[in-house]
């Protein structure tokens, strides 16, 4: 649990830092919050900065549209990836 | 140094804008004047989405158009009024309407006329020739060009070139949807329709110029008090190559990537997007995270 919390902080942490957003800091992102459209606002140009930021950052990939769209419902469920692939490897 | 600072006019939006009673835009004394004049020259109203009167079907792009329009003029006026001097002006596809008027080429209800009359030829070839647009994303080029070569026949066209990874393809509507599914089964990140109904920068376009030519006929082009960097050739417009560039722009590509270059190279350290979303400042970060990008709509 320890180690998802972290890693949900991280997760939070490479968001703003690969997408610009400056006037954010991690606590204003929910952690079960819809990523794209009504919570963060965020869009298919974002969703790859994310994949490029997931890939440099903890070296996991994600193949295709089908995957994309179910890592990036929220933070969690891209931390739980991060933590599926790593696990794999 | 100080660097250089490209005020940046983007191509139609893909929503209706949302301009509830409450959005600070409502109170602004620039919204309300260029609306004011807006209404003396279009039925549109911005504020209900509708042209007053009787519309008629398909005008969803040709609403969107005018739109952007408006609302690029809008932050435009606010940047200027709050002590903002471009550099120079980039435009992305029919973004170019506003940058002109922006640099007082031609007025603002010129420009507003431009951005009408062409948008409803669009919409008559629309209409009689359906097309259709799609975004593809996280496919490098070489992939992009070999779906339109799997589907030669459907005459796809690359129409925007918006960074490595990220293109817009325009061609007939069976083409593009074919083109998305490929593109998904290809390992795209994101492959979508977008909200034009015309195969807006593709070359079927170009058998308007003469249209085009006959509807600039009696504006009179001024001297660009900004340059403005077209987004085909990349060189500034010069004055008497405008209503040339105008009448086969929407049947040339979008070199976005190229623009965003050589605007660095000539200095260009900030980039201001004119209007109210953050289209073109997305695309920016991906060329190049060093650079300060930020949307009018966000920052005023």
């Amino acid at each position: 649990m320890v180690e998802q919390n972290d890693l949900i902080e991280k997760i939070k942490h490479l968001i703003i830092q690969r997408l610009k957003l400056v006037e954010m800091t991690p606590e204003m992102i929910e952690t079960d919050a819809p990523l794209f459209g009504e919570g963060l606002g965020l869009d298919s140009i974002d969703a790859l900065e994310l994949v490029l930021g997931l890939e440099k950052e903890f070296g996991v990939i994600i193949p295709d549209a089908e995957v994309g769209k179910k890592v990036f419902q929220s933070v969690r469920t891209m931390a739980q990836y991060v933590i599926e692939q790593q696990g794999r490897a | 140094m100080m660097g250089k600072t490209a005020f940046c006019f983007p191509g139609q939006i893909q929503e209706r804008p949302i301009l509830e009673d409450h959005h600070p835009l409502r109170e602004d004394s620039h919204f309300k004047e260029l609306l004011e004049r807006a209404d003396r020259v279009t039925r549109f109203d911005l504020l209900n989405f509708s042209f007053k009167g009787e519309e008629t079907a398909n005008e969803l792009d040709l609403k969107l158009q005018i739109s952007t329009y408006l609302l690029s003029m809008v932050h435009f006026s606010r940047l200027r009024a709050a002590g903002w001097t471009p550099d120079i002006l980039a435009e992305h596809s029919m973004g170019v309407y506003g940058a002109l008027a922006a640099s007082e080429v031609v007025t603002f209800e010129e420009g507003l006329f431009i951005t009408e009359s062409i948008g409803r030829l669009l919409k008559r070839e629309g209409t009689l020739h359906q097309g259709a647009m799609a975004s593809i994303i996280g496919l490098p080029l070489e992939e992009v060009q070999k779906i339109c070569q799997d589907l030669d026949g459907y005459r796809l066209f690359i129409a925007n070139y918006n960074g490595s990874m990220q293109y817009v393809l325009s061609g007939e509507v069976e083409g593009v949807e074919k083109a998305i599914s490929f593109a998904l089964s290809r390992k795209a990140i994101s492959a979508t329709r977008l909200a034009f109904a015309t195969a807006l920068h593709s070359s079927s376009l170009l058998s308007l110029r003469e249209e085009i030519l006959g509807l600039l006929k009696d504006i009179k082009i001024q001297s660009p008090k900004f340059p403005v960097l077209n987004h085909w050739t990349i060189k500034p417009l010069k004055k008497e190559e405008i209503k040339d560039f105008l009448s086969q722009e929407i049947g040339r590509p979008v070199y976005w990537v190229r623009c965003v270059e050589r605007l660095i190279q000539e200095g260009v350290d900030r980039f201001v997007e004119v209007g109210n979303e953050s289209t073109l400042t997305k695309l920016i970060r991906w060329v190049n995270r060093e650079v300060e990008a930020f949307s009018a709509g966000d920052r005023l």
